[in-house]
């Protein structure tokens, strides 16, 4: 059971992006020679001033060696059948190259007896077995020389590929030309799992895709370009109550009816319950006791004053779910900022998670949640508090406030026991008076991105010129200053002709010119034809359009732009200035948000869903604000040039109200992130102390310490462990016995070819074990057993938890908290996995051999600045390899 | 400008590649259904699960095979069909190591990292194989069915279960009501003006592959390759309006027993069984012979009462996770009989069924959780020529799975020699 998830989660998670394939399996013969190494020595001023030209690291060596000593064991067991004279299966082990890497055919042979000895094939049950430490030393060293013999294989000598636009990079770059930000849901997302999203290798293109991103501009330009006139601004008022009063008063009644009638045939002997309008003797006893179970909370609602002026959150059961306020939809053409204004007051007596709204928003089914407030006056006081909403163009959506919710049947689940212990349900935490909604206040950006589109017409242009000139300069500005073709300009007019004969006004004519602008590959890719002078460095322009990729996810501005084309921007010093400005600009939260989540694989954090019986307080808000929480402590990490070891071990941590309400913290007021000092004994502080972290480190019902250890070595210690080989035999010896994670894991101990890897990962994990699986911190581990009721196991079984492990160099933790400071001394590793995230972020390919030199230098000049965020990426800027094709 | 002229040259070859629907067009229906009376069609149907199955459950017992066998309880209501039905264990990939592919290699076995420094590549899948020949004389050379928000259904990368000759995704539709009025609505539209329409859709293919070209010319070696794959966009865009062209002028046929517009709101089992009966009624009125469909799996198991997501499902242990999982496998054979029932009672006008001349799968390419050993694999109809029936237990467990797709193109008709991995036949089934 778990155990066969724990372990497989890791062959999964393996192939993120410190894997990048590294299965063999998947070699086959196109393998690149390869190429030399472009560190041509330019003799140029700004050579100087390179930080790369100094390498002095000396080039790893390209070799995969098995060691030699293991030639005994192929000589006890598998010579008999697998040397030159049988060469049983074509297998010949006695002119295997120990090279695992030296041709393609052999790192096939290498793997084919990975596969075989991992499985337990090899050696035939008939003969003599392996011993455990043989195998296990075999194994490790393995599997340690195949995840290098793929790397050598695959590595293409540094080419950075053609790169398309990634489906946020292309949302983001037509928002920033024509202010609006398009739908790309029919686009694939570009996260094909391994990887960052910016590798152009793996970024494909298929026919379907150029037929969305027609439509898309065509539809993104009609909006800019012939806005429909903007809605005017409203207030539309709810009064909530109009609606549920009725809505429970109805229920109450009907219920009590139902009940009544139910009642009427139990008192006779004579008539059928048809009669009384109930199918059968079941349905009577529903009936029944659907009256018992839910008209208490209704009568109680009903007759409390404050439900004639306001509504009072309630989980109602048969009713909808939770009391939730829908607000009027927000039109398709209707952009625009809007306000949502309440008024509310909280019950005292309520659970502290109750005193928050949720703002949620649905479209075609799917729930978003946005936003929360946390309402702190009473109700002889009430408040009224807000929340701003952007809504996007062509979008249709409904808002709506309510309590705090879970994903499942958690609020339901939970409401019942509540009821079984007061009588009531769950004590409502919340009453909100009215819901105002104004707006929207139009959006500033189209209308601009459209002036600028349409240029300032001189006085005597006629339509044609005009036509060809805004084209024109559209065309440079998408193709990120490259001056179109004559022939392919000559052509876009020709669609601005047609159009304009069929009768169609000049804006309107200009649209399919356009929209085929933004459908052209040099659009789409980020084309580098580099200098004149084949030194193979970029040009200006270029170097600027990788730049504002990397920190932006996006085209350059126009500062930037100017700069590149004034040849300024590869002067060191202007180009330093300008990364520091795009760091500033509010654009960097797509750097923060983008790279983040996929550095540290933070897609896992929705993979599961959590149960709200068994973890109540691990509701949506919390999810959705864990996973901010990471972002917002890198985003102060960098802006505050913190040491980026902060990450592993701090005595703060970056939260706001609902979080801190969540940790168990000093409380703190308001919705925004802030730094705020943990106490000494606390376990938060350190991406080892987040929710997020621990949540990702489980599958929603059991904590993983095999998934946690794993994340650690691989973001952390940046020593990831090789990934398990595919269709692992489950281990079931241990099914249906009632066992502590810790316990569980043993199992990994007992056969060599999981101890090998196991050993290393599962005691890291182990270290972590006061973390449930929603994060929180615990000292005992309870395991439900046997039934459940209202979604509660009825028993369960308590584990004494045993936080002691090690780590793969062998340093002993007793606990989390000494677990937490040896790994804080990791921080020169943690900046070079950091460095090398980066470099493959930046560079749109897969980390290779060629790159150490570089990493090297970012690490050095990091180093001397404190390893501020900000001085690894003026590093990988500044150096040659990024300012190169 | 060289290559403007190669495009040129390769649409007027793809051109000729497709048969255009004279036949129809000239009114010659009593000689075409006349031939149809003598061979009624052959056709393809590949049904994928996303997520794998409750695997110790969901496959027979490995102990009786041949034609005496059991189907497993969650399978029991395909059981008025066994004897049309196979069910083939020990079929596999041998380079899906990806635990959250279900449907992305199924029908290509492609080799993810065959090109270095890529972390993605696909090639051809089954059906679309299928399709260069199947699909010359229908109007829809395939049909790809899809569902909505299927991200996290466990189907991996990709737009539908095909993959076109280049292992580039094709895209389907994702509604039933998208599928209705793809098969059965005219466009009301003036035909000199949608002729009119093509050639404007034309004319911009033209502009942005002058934009190819002029860059093309400017790339390195690699380059060139990554911009080819737009360039073949553009052609694959022209050889399907060429299509669109020719058939402009030919009405869409109604089956007899005509389907409902379906609702807009229909979603897992109801959305599944309305997909099936697109089907049949698509396959009465002959208008694609070729069929895949990516099933969704969080609305069918939310339109069974559950209200996890499907990977939670998939990671089923003992408990809720579980039995949703199984209820989610009895549900897909419940839904798979009763479309063998409606592919049985369709008769052709050689009294034949539809059954009897459709290879039709379901499966997935992932076994349970994260395995990919062993994919569930049940197959069904006359098509392919299968003597069907049977539980078949392969010798060996690695046997490619795509020796049954080489075996049903065979079946078939479309004489290829190997497909993805293939190693030969499945002699079982001949």
């Amino acid at each position: 059971m778990s155990d066969q998830q724990n372990h497989l989660d890791v062959q999964t998670s393996g192939i993120g992006r410190s894997h990048i394939g590294v299965y063999f399996s998947e070699m086959t013969c196109k393998m690149n020679h390869i190429t030399a190494l472009r560190i041509g020595v330019i003799a140029s001023l700004y050579c100087v001033l390179w930080l790369t030209l100094q390498s002095s690291a000396a080039e790893p060596e390209r070799k995969a060696l098995m060691p030699k000593q293991h030639s005994a064991l192929f000589r006890a067991h598998c010579y008999e059948c697998h040397a030159s004279e049988s060469e049983e299966a074509g297998v010949n082990l006695e002119t295997i190259s120990y090279d695992v890497a030296a041709s393609v055919e052999n790192a096939e042979l290498w793997r084919k007896i990975l596969g075989a000895i991992n499985s337990g094939e090899m050696p035939p049950k008939d003969s003599k077995s392996l011993s455990a430490p043989d195998k296990t030393a075999f194994l490790e060293d393995l599997t340690a020389q195949m995840v290098i013999a793929r790397k050598i294989l695959g590595d293409t000598g540094g080419v950075i590929p053609l790169r398309r636009l990634n489906r946020r990079e292309y949302a983001n770059t037509i928002d920033d030309l024509l202010g609006i930000q398009p739908d790309v849901t029919s686009l694939p997302d570009d996260q094909v799992g391994a990887g960052f999203d910016t590798q152009g290798g793996s970024l494909f293109f298929s026919s379907d895709q150029l037929e969305n991103y027609l439509a898309t501009a065509n539809a993104s330009l009609r909006l800019c370009l012939l806005p429909r006139g903007a809605p005017q601004a409203e207030t539309t008022r709810v009064e909530p109550e109009d609606t549920f009063n009725v809505q429970y008063r109805d229920y109450l009644a009907e219920i009590k009816d139902t009940h009544d009638r139910g009642i009427a045939w139990q008192n006779q002997t004579e008539k059928p319950p048809s009669e009384f309008g109930i199918l059968d003797e079941y349905s009577v006893k529903k009936k029944i006791g659907a009256y018992k179970d839910y008209s208490p909370q209704l009568e109680w609602y009903l007759a409390r004053p404050e439900s004639k002026t306001g509504v009072i959150s309630i989980t109602t059961i048969k009713s909808g779910g939770v009391t939730r306020i829908k607000l009027p939809k927000l039109a398709v053409n209707a952009p625009g900022k809007y306000t949502v204004r309440f008024r509310a007051a909280h019950y005292p007596e309520a659970d502290e998670r109750f005193h928050y709204v949720e703002l949620s928003s649905t479209a075609t089914g799917e729930r978003r949640h946005i936003a929360w407030r946390k309402v702190t006056a009473t109700l002889d006081a009430p408040e009224v508090m807000s929340f701003e909403y952007e809504h996007l163009p062509g979008e249709s959506r409904q808002l709506s406030l309510s309590s705090r919710t879970h994903q499942d049947r958690g609020d339901k689940n939970l409401w019942a026991i509540h009821r079984r212990d007061n009588g009531l349900g769950t004590i409502p935490g919340l009453w909100i008076d009215w819901v105002e909604v104004t707006g929207p206040e139009p959006y500033q950006a189209p209308s601009e991105a459209a002036k600028r589109i349409l240029l300032d017409r001189p006085d005597g242009m006629d339509d044609d010129r005009y036509a060809l000139e805004v084209i024109r300069r559209f065309a440079i500005r998408a193709f990120r200053s490259r001056p179109p073709q004559p022939d392919y300009l000559k052509q876009l007019f020709e669609h601005y002709q047609a159009d304009r004969q069929s009768g169609m006004s000049l804006t309107e004519a200009l649209i399919n010119p356009l929209a085929i602008v933004l459908s052209s590959p040099e659009f789409l890719y980020m084309v580098e034809s580099g200098r004149p002078d084949n030194t193979g460095r970029l040009t200006d322009s270029e170097l600027a359009v990788r730049l504002s990729y990397l920190l932006w996810s996006s085209q350059p501005d126009m500062e930037l732009m100017d700069l590149a084309t004034g040849s300024r921007l590869s002067d060191p010093a202007v180009l330093r200035e300008q990364a520091d400005r795009l760091l500033s600009d509010p654009r960097h939260d797509r750097f923060v948000h983008d790279f983040v989540h996929q550095w540290l694989q933070m897609d896992r954090l929705g993979m599961f869903q959590f149960d709200g019986v068994q973890y109540p307080t691990f509701d949506n808000a919390v999810r959705e604000n864990a996973r901010e929480e990471v972002f917002q402590t890198f985003k102060l990490v960098m802006n505050e040039s913190l040491p980026i070891g902060t990450l592993l071990n701090s005595d703060f941590v970056v939260i706001n109200d609902l979080l801190a309400g969540y940790y168990g913290l000093p409380q703190v007021d308001g919705s925004e992130f802030r730094r705020v000092k943990v106490p000494a004994n606390s376990p938060r502080g350190g991406l080892l102390g987040t929710a997020a972290v621990m949540a990702m480190g489980s599958d929603g019902i059991r904590t993983s310490p095999v998934e946690r250890g794993a994340w650690v070595l691989r973001h952390l210690l940046h020593d990831p462990p090789a990934p398990a080989p595919p269709n692992v035999p489950q281990l079931s010896r241990l099914d249906g016995e009632v066992l502590s994670a810790r316990e569980l894991q043993k199992a990994h101990q007992e056969q060599p070819q999981c101890a090998q890897c196991h050993r290393k990962i599962d005691p890291i994990g182990y270290g972590l074990e006061n973390f449930s699986a929603d994060g929180l911190w615990r000292e005992i581990e309870s395991i439900g057993t046997g039934n459940k009721r209202n979604g509660r196991f009825i028993k369960t079984v308590d584990f004494q938890i045993d936080p002691s492990g090690q780590l793969p160099s062998g340093e002993s933790f007793k606990d989390y908290f000494e677990l937490r400071k040896t790994v804080g001394r990791y921080e020169d590793d943690f900046a070079r996995g950091f460095a090398e995230a980066l470099i493959e972020y930046g560079l749109g390919r897969p980390y290779e051999f060629g790159d150490q030199s570089l990493v090297e230098q970012i690490l050095e000049a990091a180093k001397q600045d404190g390893y501020a965020v900000r001085s690894f990426v003026h590093a990988l800027i500044q150096s040659q390899t990024f300012q190169s094709r | 400008m060289k290559l403007k002229t190669n495009r040129r040259a390769v649409l007027r070859g793809a051109g000729a590649l497709i048969g255009l629907p004279l036949l129809e067009s000239f009114g010659f229906q009593r000689f075409a259904s006349a031939v149809s009376v003598t061979t009624p069609p052959k056709r393809l149907i590949f049904c994928g699960m996303g997520f794998g199955v409750t695997a110790d459950r969901w496959y027979p017992d490995r102990n009786t095979v041949g034609t005496q066998w059991e189907l497993p309880g969650i399978l029991k209501p395909l059981q008025r069909h066994q004897s049309d039905i196979s069910i083939i264990q020990n079929l596999m990939h041998r380079y899906s190591a990806d635990g959250h592919s279900g449907s992305t290699f199924w029908l290509t076995g492609a080799n993810r990292y065959e090109i270095p420094g890529q972390s993605f590549h696909n090639s051809v899948s089954v059906d679309q194989v299928a399709a260069e020949v199947l699909g010359e004389q229908t109007r829809f050379t395939s049909l790809q069915l899809c569902a909505k928000d299927v991200g996290s259904d466990g189907h991996g990368p990709g737009s539908s279960l095909a993959w076109n000759q280049h292992g580039k995704p094709v895209a389907g539709f994702d509604t039933p009501v998208a599928v209705f009025h793809r098969l059965f609505s005219d466009d009301k539209t003036p035909l000199a003006e949608r002729q009119a329409a093509m050639r404007k859709q034309r004319s911009v293919l033209d502009t942005v592959s002058e934009n190819a070209n002029s860059i093309f010319r400017q790339l390195g070696k690699e380059d060139k390759e990554k911009l080819t794959e737009y360039m073949e966009s553009v052609r694959d865009i022209e050889i399907r309006l060429s299509k669109e062209e020719s058939w402009l002028i030919v009405e869409k046929k109604r089956p007899a027993n005509p389907v409902r517009e379906p609702a807009e709101s229909l979603e897992g089992l109801e959305e599944i069984r309305m997909m099936y009966d697109l089907m049949v009624a698509a396959m009465q009125v002959d208008a694609s012979r070729v069929f895949t469909y990516r099933m969704p799996v969080t609305s069918l198991i939310e339109s069974l009462g559950a209200t996890m997501s499907a990977h939670s499902m998939s990671h089923y242990s003992e408990g809720e996770r579980r039995t949703v999982s199984q209820n989610r496998d009895t549900a897909h054979a419940k839904l798979l009989a009763e479309f063998i029932d409606k592919l049985k009672a369709s008769k052709e006008a050689d009294g034949s069924s539809l059954f009897d001349h459709v290879a039709l799968t379901l499966g997935t390419n992932l076994s349970s959780v994260h395995t990919l050993k062993n994919c569930p694999t049940l197959i069904a109809g006359g098509g392919a020529g299968f003597k069907q029936g049977q539980h078949i237990v392969m010798d060996d467990e690695k046997t490619p799975l795509c020796n049954l797709w080489l075996s049903t193109l065979n079946g078939i008709g479309v004489n290829v020699t190997s497909h993805g991995d293939s190693t030969g036949l499945i002699d079982q089934l001949a």
